[in-house]
Parts: structure tokens; sequence; C-alpha cells
């Protein structure tokens, strides 16, 4: 018998006989069980480690330990022995992220607007850390608890060993690495505590804290920060047992090794914005970093090259957008379609990138597509080579396992798979796999191979047979005579094998000679058939078979040459999604304005046939006459307006994970800065309008909220690179109905505060507690005290009160604004900036008085109760009384048409143009304390400016390029290209998707990336629930 | 039944209060009673006297929208209608006269789609009047619940919208809309056309991916399927009532298919708010099943099937001009440019305003200006808030433009009607003066004083 394993078919039933395992601590109920785990798994092909292949060699395995690996190795006596001809054996694979053994986690509801407020919850059993999100006391091996049925669907994949993850929280415990044997959780656990995991999933229908994504990232900071603190607290305590006893508290304890690096912390995230966000945590902490990932990493490639950390990468593949109807595809936006287009490439661009990259199934809702998409990523381009280590020695290595797991070595773990040819080629199947020295069968081959010709004798008659197909499902004919070929035979009308006894039938006709149905059964032994059959009259007649010649199986005519199949748009675009460009716009070095009316909006006035000269980014001259170096870009702009880049003083744009951190009444430790979103449509939107800075802010679901960000609107520009030069940081506060939850429902009646009273005396206590915050620090350091906590919130708070951090305070109510301006004047501060400000009207002489900006919306009213007074001449009273006002959008629509928000001054309450436009342009820079650098077109000022082809204060103005540090970031003329191209792009990439959906593929796709819809169910004014403005 | 239900809401209403000792709540209830009395509650501009004298205005540039704009021209109006339109005359004795000398004269503007007179502030309950409970409420009426004391119609009136469509809202039929206009004693006085269109909420027909999406696709579709079929089994329904009544079988009357009779007469169209390509696709299909006259409202995406529309000759009531692109990928002038490519394919549409809320209709002359300044010629602009839903309406015999005959509704301006930085100075209503004071002009004044600037 040449073939080796030659059995029946049954899929789907995994045998394994290995013995009942005895762990080498527990007792042992009755009859120990003790046969030789020593096996020889001989003439095979092994893949060794990627690049390193015995074409044929030899294993042997010793009590779950490969023994020894080569090509001529004596098979030792004690050795069961395996010929494994034919086959190819590679290191068992490694799951690198996985929740495969822990405990179920309730599946987070979805939807359904407002979030409910959580019952009040019992306080956590043990000495944990305050927040149940932070959970680092949780080890993976104290939860895990081996389950045969997901295991067996991990090892059908070829995996051996997984790391498995705590579920919970944003940081979730340690995780373990872990065998997929069907042992004991002792013996399966290869290694425990290989990391410390974090999440910044949010919990964005949760009413607790953290619910937004700054949130998360606030927490998790403060969490690390608090790991320091108990660390110091214990040593000073240690030292002084007479000071105050410092808390016990498992959590903090449990993060000691990683703050001090002896551990890694392993974060999870879900686009690849999120993973410069985690990276940026890690640096803070100087932290080991490595990434669980999701498959957007190739939208931002450089960035996530230049992190030069390992990343876990989920082979989640999109779906194929619907795009069947034209009603379908209008639907489907094209950052969809390039993502189903590009994300199977991202593996193969993060290696050339030199990215490290480990394989996870995590986050594939179908499992059963891992292989396919692993194909489908070395279909498109990623060497073989590199697929194999991520699911063999690269995570071995990341894991910190190399000397036991990822290769075939002698002393390494016995996790073997064993296939019946290259594990890349589509056909392959995975035979078995081997765990800790025992097998598991996951496809079970026919015992023997039946096909080949045969002559046979059948009641006395000569016969040649011949049985084809596949060794699993037979078919055959039969024909009188010593025939070479089968064209005139006749069908067999069944065959089948069981074990090796083989049962086949067939009809009598005159070419056989015989009638009827004739049964015949027999054994196969090597190439010989010895059985049974029965005629149809019922007369029963012994045959034999011998096999004449093998089977041959016909040349594969149906295989075409595939074709490498690659992205159609495939460029770096910036930002990557649509409207992005293939380049950022370039600073030429000099541009010239050429005979333009410009509104300076300084002492200069509105200058007409004026001409502007910018230098390097920066405005050089502004006059009349001038003249343009040679080498200048020139704006021809006879008949145009120049004003200055627009700027809004409040905005929400471009932050992800929502602008609430609605948790708690006060949060003043998040910060947008956490969570710029770069790739924000409404960036590019906004700058068609002619908006060149905005004001990022946090919501106003609370007293103190958390902490803004102005930034420049440089599309296609990173995070880090959109953020103000040197801004000054600020923070929002919010009074009135929104903090204390007037209009969310019956069910927000006790968070405190529920009454403006409340809400001015949390505010007070607040600034007393930062007071005494900073008391502390200074005792600290003279030396008398437990070290003070580094506290994230008040920090922030104490910042306003030293006027490093100004106040942006969103407020309707004269009474409220009256009384915030009082208690900040009780701790020796100002108010910057009132935030709409409705009823600012009502007490402009004390705004004034105080020196507070006024930032307010033209003429939104009526919407709530505490805006039923707000009048659109708020703006052009408040701006007569003295106090510095601007009109801001707080809405990704109304951003883009700044310009005749401020001609509402104009109309309601009769203010001079330049006043007017004053109103989005030099005041609210002036409230940002950014005026030495924007909101007019003076010498030495930013070259942010806009060209209209009317006066901005026009209804009918259009702006047509808008520009930030002399770079042209909005052209119309440009825009209108691009749309081309997109129609285009989107045309191409439809008849893609159709034209491969006939054969569909690929996975579930990794969740649509997300931002912003939760705030539009808080804040759209019409439904009366306005958190954000 | 009806009783029945206002009596278990009371009950309700008193369970709340004993169960919740909650002070805002109860704060905020009195806060409310307090401001339900008090005459800030009513808007305190004083409706306009009949026309009693003929009055002429002369001067002026009358932009009359239907035909060609006059300069320097008179416009005389009598009895509350409009005698004279011309370029220039001898005026007889008898008439108050009034210099429009560098002034625009234009008809009345007709905001097409709005909750005016129903909806007070959004955020409390108690002035919300616009959606009826149930989903099939076709026998509601808009102007039955139309508040002439509410605050937001001085405001709105005051920058030249005489006429607002005031329509119910939610369920799948919502119930009659109205057409207003804004000023009056009462909602009689105030109804221009009642029944004037039957509000129809087409279901979403795309499966939302959403994040905030609770519902499986399976469930999604099958919401879906039972609105669909919701509208379909009510015109039905109301039909088979029709014919019977006609056939003088009816035994029991049934308010909602009683309602539902002029519509079905076509007497009354029936006015779907329908933004995406196959919500209007679907639409247009069912409504000529169902042999009613259609109107889509919304219509974002109805530049996509312009022939269809073309074809089908429905007119469009837009959704202003300033909202943002439905989708990413849409050009960021895509809401600018869709009533320029509506008048290109020679669609009937006209262009309504619902921004910031139910208190800014007062702006469609400047949603109305973005469509011209990205494209739509400005004649055509005007005619898209006067004209348009007049015809729309089928009440161009009476209103929409400054033509002899009409009702004398019309607006004196300081400058173009479309710029922000004009101000309405006049306003006749059937030539009736109407007050441009409004809470805000009146609160303005007020704090003007604190500050001693009058």
């Amino acid at each position: 018998m040449k073939q080796f394993y030659l059995y029946i078919l049954t899929l789907g039933c995994v045998l394994f006989f290995f013995q009942k395992s005895n762990t080498q601590t527990a007792h042992v109920e009755g009859i120990r069980q003790n046969t030789p785990r020593v096996h020889a798994l001989t003439n095979v092909r092994i893949v060794q480690s990627p690049g390193k292949v015995i074409e044929k060699g030899t294993i042997i395995l010793r009590d779950g330990i490969i023994e020894s690996v080569g090509e001529k190795i004596s098979l030792p006596a004690d050795a069961r022995v395996w010929d494994l001809n034919g086959k190819t054996i590679y290191a068992g694979l490694i799951e690198s992220y996985s929740d495969y053994g822990m405990p179920k986690q309730e599946q987070p509801q979805r939807g359904g607007g407002r979030p409910q407020p959580q019952q009040q919850q019992e306080q956590p059993r043990g000495a944990k850390y305050w927040n149940e999100k932070i959970s680092p006391q949780t080890n993976a091996m104290d939860i895990f608890s081996p389950d045969t049925k997901s295991a067996e669907g991990m090892r059908k994949m070829g995996f051996t060993s997984a790391l498995v993850v705590p579920p919970k929280g944003n940081i979730k415990g340690t995780s373990a690495m872990v065998n997929l044997g069907d042992g004991k959780t002792n013996e399966l656990v290869v290694k425990g505590n290989v990391g410390m995991h974090a999440s910044l999933d949010v919990d964005f229908f949760s009413d607790g804290y953290p619910n937004s994504l700054m949130g998360v990232i606030a927490l998790i900071r403060q969490s690390l920060n608090d790991a320091d603190w108990y660390k110091k607290a214990n040593d000073a305590y240690k030292k002084y047992p007479s000071l105050t006893r410092p808390e016990t508290n498992d959590g903090l304890a449990s993060l000691q090794d990683l703050i001090s690096q002896r551990q890694t912390l392993i974060v999870e995230t879900s686009d690849e914005l999120n993973e410069l966000r985690a990276k940026k945590i890690a640096d803070e902490f100087k932290l080991n970093l490595i990434l669980r990932g999701n498959g957007y990493e190739y939208r931002h490639l450089d960035a996530i090259k230049n992190l030069k950390t390992p990343i876990i990468l989920p082979v989640n593949f999109p779906k194929a957008p619907n795009v069947e109807t034209p009603e379908d595809a209008v639907n489907v936006e094209l950052s969809e379609m390039m993502n189903w287009d590009n994300a199977p490439e991202n593996p193969k661009r993060l290696n050339d990138a030199g990215v490290q990259f480990a394989f996870t199934t995590s986050t594939m809702k179908e499992q059963d597509k891992f292989w396919e998409n692993i194909r489908k990523a070395v279909d498109r381009g990623l060497p073989q080579e590199v697929a194999l280590a991520s699911l063999t020695t690269t995570p071995a290595k990341m894991f910190g396992v190399e000397s036991k797991l990822g290769s075939i070595e002698k002393g390494k773990i016995a996790n073997l798979v064993i296939t019946d040819g290259d594990l890349f080629k589509e056909k392959t199947k995975i035979l078995d796999v081997w765990v800790d020295g025992n097998r598991y069968e996951i496809t079970t081959l026919p015992m023997v191979d039946a096909r080949g010709t045969y002559q046979t004798t059948i009641n006395k008659e000569e016969f040649t047979m011949w049985l084809k197909g596949e060794m699993d499902g037979l078919n055959g004919s039969l024909a009188k005579g010593k025939k070479t070929t089968d064209s005139n035979a006749t069908k067999l009308s069944s065959v089948s094998l069981s074990q090796k006894m083989i049962s086949l039938s067939f009809s009598g006709d005159s070419a056989n000679g015989m009638k009827g149905v004739i049964r015949m059964s027999g054994t196969i032994s090597k190439d010989e058939i010895l059985g049974t059959g029965e005629m149809s009259d019922g007369k029963t007649f012994s045959w034999n078979a011998i096999r004449t010649s093998p089977f041959v199986p016909e040349a594969d005519t149906s295989k075409k040459k595939k074709e490498m199949q690659t992205a159609t748009y495939p460029q770096q675009m910036f930002p990557p999604t649509v409207f992005g460009r293939e380049k950022l716009p370039e600073q030429p070095e000099y541009i010239f304005v050429n005979d333009a009316t410009i509104w300076t909006q300084s002492a200069q006035g509105k200058i007409e046939s004026g001409d502007m000269l910018i230098h390097k980014g920066k405005i050089e001259k502004v006059g009349k006459d001038l003249s343009a170096p040679k080498n200048a870009v020139v704006i021809e702009a006879k008949g145009k307006h120049i004003s200055p880049g627009l700027i809004d003083a409040h905005s929400h744009s471009a932050a992800s994970g929502s602008v609430n951190e609605g948790g708690q009444a006060i949060t003043a430790e998040v910060r947008i800065a956490d969570v710029i979103d770069c790739d924000d449509i409404s960036v590019y939107r906004e700058l068609a309008g002619g908006l060149t800075t905005a004001n990022i802010l946090h919501g106003s679901a609370n007293a103190i909220g958390g902490q803004n960000q102005v930034i420049k609107l440089r599309w296609g520009m990173m995070p880090e690179e959109m953020k103000f030069e040197g801004a000054i940081p600020g923070i929002k506060f919010a009074l009135g109905e929104n903090p204390k939850q007037s209009n969310w429902g019956d069910n927000f009646t006790s968070r405190y505060p529920q009454t403006r009273m409340g809400v001015e005396q949390i505010i007070r206590d607040e600034f007393q507690a930062a007071r005494d915050y900073e008391k502390s620090w200074k005792e600290y350091k003279e030396g008398t005290t437990l070290p003070p906590r580094r506290d994230l919130e008040l920090e922030a708070v104490l910042q306003i009160l030293n006027k490093e951090r100004i106040v942006h305070c969103h407020s309707y109510r004269q009474d409220e604004i009256l009384a915030m301006i009082r208690t900040a004047e009780d701790f020796g501060f100002r108010i910057a900036v009132f935030q709409h400000i409705l009823e600012g009207y009502k007490v402009a002489d004390a705004m004034a008085k105080h020196g507070a900006g006024g930032s307010s919306f033209s003429d939104w009213w009526a919407y709530k109760f505490e805006v039923y007074d707000a009048i659109p001449y708020n703006g052009a009273l408040m701006h007569n009384e003295g106090v510095v006002v601007s009109f801001n959008s707080d809405s990704d629509e109304l951003a883009r048409r700044l310009n005749t928000e401020a001609s509402k001054a104009m109309k309601y309450g009769g203010l001079k143009e330049e006043e007017a436009l004053n109103f989005v342009t030099l005041n609210p820079a002036k409230q940002m304390r950014i005026d030495n650098r924007v909101g007019s077109l003076e010498v030495g000022k930013d070259a942010d400016f806009v060209v209209w082809n009317e006066s901005p204060l026009s209804t009918i103005a259009m702006c047509e390029q808008t520009w930030i540090d002399g770079k042209k970031f909005f052209d119309r003329n440009e825009d209108r290209a691009m749309n081309d191209t997109i129609t285009e792009m989107r045309a191409t990439l439809v008849q893609k998707i159709l034209k491969e959906k006939k054969g569909d593929g690929g996975g579930d796709g990794p969740k649509k990336k997300w931002r912003g819809e939760y705030d539009d169910i808080y804040d759209h004014p019409s439904k009366g629930m306005d958190n954000k403005n | 039944m009806k009783n029945q239900n206002s009596k278990l809401q009371i009950t309700n209403c008193k369970l709340h209060m004993n169960v919740i000792s909650h002070w805002s709540l109860v704060i905020s209830f009195f806060t409310l009673l307090f401001a339900l009395n008090s005459p800030l509650y009513s808007s305190d501009q004083i409706p306009g006297k009949k026309q009693e004298r003929p009055i002429a205005l002369f001067g002026g540039t009358i932009h009359t929208v239907s035909g060609e704009t006059i300069e320097n021209g008179i416009l005389t109006f009598k009895d509350g209608k409009i005698e004279i339109v011309s370029k220039s005359m001898m005026l007889p004795p008898g008439y108050e006269r009034i210099d429009c000398k560098g002034k625009h004269i234009y008809p009345g503007l007709f905001s097409s789609w709005t909750t005016l007179g129903l909806f007070e502030i959004g955020a409390v309950r108690a002035t919300r009047d616009a959606s009826e409970t149930g989903r099939i409420n076709p026998n509601v009426r808009a102007e039955r619940a139309v508040n002439p004391e509410s605050e937001l119609i001085p405001v709105t009136r005051a920058n030249g919208v005489t006429y607002a469509l005031t329509a119910p809202q939610g369920g799948v039929i919502s119930g009659n809309a109205a057409i207003i206009q804004l000023d009056g004693w009462t909602y009689e006085d105030m109804t221009l056309k009642a029944q004037a269109g039957m509000i129809v909420n087409w279901p979403s027909m795309r499966i939302s991916t959403s994040f905030f999406e609770r519902r499986s696709e399976e469930d999604q579709k099958k919401d879906r399927d039972n609105s669909l079929k919701e509208i379909r089994n009510a015109f039905n329904d109301a039909k088979a009532y029709w014919m019977a009544k006609n056939a003088n079988k009816i035994v029991k009357h049934d308010s909602r298919w009683e309602a539902m009779i002029p519509v079905l007469e076509k007497k009354e169209p029936v006015m779907v708010t329908a933004n995406e390509m196959s919500q209007i696709e679907a639409a247009v299909s069912w409504a000529e099943d169902a042999d009613v006259k259609l109107i889509i409202v919304g219509g974002n995406d109805a530049w996509r099937v312009v022939d269809l529309l073309k074809k089908k000759n429905i007119p469009v009531i837009t959704d202003g001009t300033h909202r943002t692109p439905s989708r990413s990928y849409e050009a960021y002038d895509t809401p600018f440019l869709l009533p320029k490519k509506l008048y290109d394919a020679g669609i009937q549409f006209c262009i309504s305003a619902d921004e910031g809320g139910d208190g800014n209709y007062r702006n469609l002359p400047y949603q109305v200006a973005t469509a011209v300044a990205y494209g739509l010629p400005y004649n055509e602009g005007l005619k898209a808030m006067t004209l348009y839903p007049a015809q729309i309406f089928g009440v161009d015999n009476r209103i929409g433009s400054l033509e002899v005959g009409k009702d004398a509704t019309l607006i004196v301006t300081n400058g173009d009607i479309l710029d922000i930085r004009s101000n309405v100075e006049m306003e006749f209503i059937e030539g009736k003066k109407v007050d441009l004071t409004s809470r805000h002009t009146m609160l303005w004044e007020k704090y003007k004083t604190k500050y001693g600037k009058k």
C-alpha cells in the first residue's frame, strides 16, 4: 500500500486518539493511561519556518515536544511511525488575538437614540479601580476555560495556539497564550501574562463614564497616572508609616509591571487614527506597544509606518457593497468601494512599508473566510513567507514564546499542521493538526484509494471496470471484455466506499447482456477486490477484480491562469478619502494677489484695487500698486474680493467618537485634541465656504466639559498637523438646560446638578477643589505628606485659575451669565468667551466690564425654553456695548456660510460692513487669542485668505479659493475636476464589483468608520435637545 | 374615544407629578404656567385692519415675478386686490400715496413647508401640536390647531414671508396641511386654503448600516414593507369607502376615509416626503397606481430622476439649499444646485426653508439666494418662493405674483430681497398693513433702553 492515510470520509467528525490526559499535579481517578507519546512523522515535506524547507524529512515527537527534525533521522524504536509521503508539515499556526475560552460578553445594545441612565451601580466587589472599565487585575489565565467546540473550529483553520484576551473594559487585563488542544487549562496555557490589554472601544450607549472616545483616552491616562502614584505613595508610606495610609487597590497594583516596562501594552483599535491615538498614550507613559489593528492601516500608511509598532492584523476584508441597482449604488459611499478594493492589499502594503504584523481572525464574523482572505492577501502581493510568518514566527516572537512556538525545531512544543499541499493554494486541505504532540484529525480521508482500471469477472464473463472521481466521491463504469477506453461503457448507477468495503450497482442492458439491477460489494486490499454480488433474479455470485492500472486524473482544463488582482486606485491620497489629493498643496515662495477688493479687517480698511504679497506663507505687503516678484504665483483678482480666512469660534467638526463626554457632570480631563478626525468630509466642505480656522469644542452635556482644540482646516494633513500651533488651551463650560439635563427625558432627573443653582455651585466647588489640589502639591513639596495623585481633571481646572487655560462657556440666560461672571471674578479670572450667549444682550454691559467675548448664533431661537428670548439683534447689541462679538456655526452645515451669517449683524442692528465681517474673522481670532496670527490681512500674519466672486457679505457670493498658510486648500475649478474623477472612479469600481460579485467573496468587513452621528441625536435644535450648542 | 384619551393623559400626568418628586420638573412646569399666562406668550402685534382707502405705491422697482420687472413703476390696490401695475400713470385722487423711490416691491413670500402655528418651542412638549399619535391620521387638519398668537409668526413675516404651508408631521399619513397667511385674529382669518395637501411620509427604502440602527437588516426590510403596505392599504380602504359611499352603501362613518375623499377626487394633492432616489421612484409609481395627484416634498435626490419627474409631471418642493450633501462623495454644492437642475429639466418646483428649527422660516429668501448664487436665474429664484408654490397648490389665481386682480399681498424692501442686508419696510396682506414688529424687535427696543441708546 503506497498511500498512507486511506480511510473513509466522515467530514466534520474529528477523531482523536491521544490518551486521556494525566495532569502533572492532579489526582488521577481510575486506571492510569500511559500510551507512549512518541511519534515519527516521516517521508514528509517539512516547512520548518518560512523559507526553511526540508523536502523529505522526519520529525520525532516525544511527550509533546519536538525531539528532532531533519532529513536523515533514524526512527526510534519506541516511535509510532506515520508515513506522510506527499504531505507537507508546517508549524502550528498562532491565532494572535482571540476571546477563545473567555467568559461570553453580552452584546451591547445599539441604536435607539439617547442612552438610558444606568441603574445605580453597586460598588464592585474587591479592592479594584473605581471605574470598572479599568480592570488590569483580570488575568486571562484565571478566567480561561477551554471550550472543545471552539477549539475544534480553530484547529480546522490550522491554529494550534491562541492569544486569549480578557473581553471587558478599556483596560482589560493580561492575556495568555494557550494551546488549542482538548486538555486541561493547566496543560494548555503556554504562557500567562503575555501583555496588558487595552481597548479604545467606546460604549456609546452607556450613561456611565466614559461614553466617548476622548473619555476613554482620558480614563486610561488617568489610571496609568494613578498606577504611578500608587507606587510612589506606597513607597513613601513604607518609609514613613505615620503618613496617611494609601488605599489598597488591586487594579493599580496590577499596572505596575506595565508602567515599569516589564510588560507590553496591547491596544485594540477600530480605525487607523485610533492606532495613532494609542501610540500617543504609550509614548506619554513610555510603554512598549503592540496594536490590534483593524484593516484600515493602508489609508494612513506613512503614519502607521512611523509608529514603528508591531500590529496584530485582522484579515477581515470587507464584503463587496451592494451596487446591483443604480438606487443601491447611489447609497454606497465611494470610500466604501475604495475600501473594498484596497483592503485586501493592506497586508502587502504594510509589509512593503516594513511594518511587522501577525494575523488574526478577530473581528471576523464569518471565520470560515479566514483562509480565503489570507489567500486573497497573497494574491494581492503579500509574499507567502510573510503570510506564513504572520501566522507562526512573527506572533511567537511578538508574544515572547518563540522558544516554544512558531517553528519546527528541536525542543519546541509539538504543534504542527499537516496539509496535502501548499497552504496558500486554494484547494489545499488541512488534514491533521497536532497540538502538544497529540493528533487531531481534521479531514478524514478514505482508508483506501479505490480508483483505477480493473479487470473483473462477473457471472463468468470478463469485464473491464473503471473507478474514477474523487477518493471520497467515486463514480465508475463497466464494459464487457478487455477494453482500453470507457467511451461505450455502462455507467455504474452507484458506487460507495465504507472503510475498505466498496459497494456498486448497475443496470443490465444489451451491452453487458444482463437484466435488471445488479448489485455487488467487495473488500479492497491493495490492488484487488474480492466480494459477492446479486443478480436481478436473486442469484448470488462471487467476484474479484484486479487493478491493472492506477487512476490518472484528467488534465484540469477549467483552470485558467489567474490574473494578478490589484486595487484600481491604490494611490495614497491626502486625505485618503473623497476629495483627497494625490499631493498636499504646495506653498509657493511668493504669491501675489493682483487688483482685488481687499477686506483687510485692519486699520487699512477695505482696499479697492488692492494688491497683497505673500512670502513663505506670511503676508508681506498689503496695499495699492504693489509689484510682484518675478517668481510669484499671481492670482489675477480683478473684480474679486479677498477676505481673511473665516474663523468659526464654535465647531464640532473633525472630532471622532462623540463630542460629548456625558458620563459625568465634570469632565475637564477629556481633550478634543485626542480625537481630531483629519478625514472628516466636513473639513473640505467648510473650506469650500471659506473657513480656515475652527475652534473644536466639547459638547455641553456637562457643567465643565472637555478641553477644546483650535485647528486650521489643513485638509489632507494629519491630526497633529491640523492643530493651530501655540493656540492657548481652552475648555468648555456649560450652563442652563443642557448640564441640568432638562431635555434629556424623564429618566434623567438625579444627576447633580438639576437646577441652575446647582450648576453654579458645582462649578464653584470644583474651583475650590482645584485650589486644594494645588495646595496638596505645595505641601508635598514641603515634604510632609503622601505624594498627591496627579489628577487630570483638577489639573485642567487649576490651569483656568492660573490663567493658562481659557473658558468657553455655553450659556443662554442672563442670570446664569451674570452668576458665572461673578464666580470667575471671585476666583480671580475672566471668562474668555461666552458661547451662544443668546441673552447676552441683556447683560452686555456686565460682559463688557468683565472683558468676556460673546460668540453667538446669529438668529437661532425658540428651539428650547431658554432661547425663547433669543433675538438676532443680540450680536449688534453686545457689540455696541463693547463686547468682542463673533457669530459661530455649531454646525457642519452653517460653518460653510459664516460670511453671510456676518451679514445678519448688518440686517439686525445696522452694523457697518467691516464690523460685521469682523464677527467671523478678527473677533473670533481675538476670542481664541490667535489674533496675532490670523483674523485680518496684515503684514506678518498668516496668509489665510479667501477669494470671493462678490462681496463676502452678499448672499450670492461664491467662494472660489481658500488659502491657508499660503497654500491653496480649496479651488472651485479643482473641485469640479475632482467631482469628475469621483464620478469616473465610482463607475469603474461599480463595474469591478459587479464583475467580481458573480463569485462573491470577502467577510463582513471592519465596522464602518464612525463619527459624529451621535451628536445629531443630541443636537439638532428642532429636536429640542441641544447638548452641542 | 377622544375624551377617554385625554382623560388618560391627565391621569398619567398626575401620576407623574406624584411619583417624581423632582424639583426641576415642578419648577419648569410652573415656569411654563407662568409663561402661558404672561403677555409675552401672546404676540403683541395687532392684526392689520381691512383696507379702507386705495393705496398707490410709486417710484419703486416692481418685481411682478410673472411678467417683466418695472423700474420706477406704480402699483395700486383697492379693497385688498391689486388694481393697477404700470410703468407710469396719473394717479386719480383719493389714494394714499406711498413714495417707494429706491425701494423694491415683491409679492409676499410663500414658505412652502413649515409647522408654523403648530410648534412654538421645540423642547417644550406642551407647545408641540404637529404630530398626532398613531400612524394613519388623514382626518387631522393643521389649520385648526394654528395658534395665531405664536411668536414665530410675526418673526417670520418680518422678513417678507406672508404665506406658509403648515403641515402636520409624523406617522405614515400625518394629516392635512393648510396654507395660511401670516396675519389675522383667528385661524379662520388666516386660512387661505385648508386641505391643501395630504401629508404622507414615505418609508426609508434603504437598509441602514448606521452604527445606531438597532434593527437587523431583516427587521428593517419588514418595517419598510409594512409601512409601504400601510400606505397602500389606507388608500385602498379609503377608495372602497368612497365607492361604497357613492353607491349609498355606507352604514357607519369613518372619519379617516371621509377625509381622504378630496384626495381621491384629486381635489387635494398628496404631499409625499421623499428624499432618496428610491423613495421618489417608489412614490411616483405608487401615486400612479393610487390615481392621486402627487407632490414630492424634500426631493434631495430629485435631480437624479428628473426624466421620470418630468414625464409624470410631478412638482417638487425642495428642502432648501442650506443643508449638507446626503453623501460624502457628492459635491459640496449638490444642495445648492438642486433648484437649478430642476429648473433646467423643466420640472415644476419651489424652494422651502427649514433651517435652525422652526424659528427661522424667515431665512427663505437667503436659501433661495444660494440657489441663485449657484446658477438659478434670479427671477426663477423669486418665483420659487412666490408664484411657483402658489401654482403647485393651485392658489395662483389669488397669490404669487403682482398682477391685476390678485390679492394685494406684497412687500416693500430697501434692497434686493435675496440679500440679507436688505430689510422689509412695508408689508401688506390682502391690502391690510402688517405690523412688522415682533418679539425680537420689542426685546431689542427694550434693551436699547437699558443701555440708553434710545
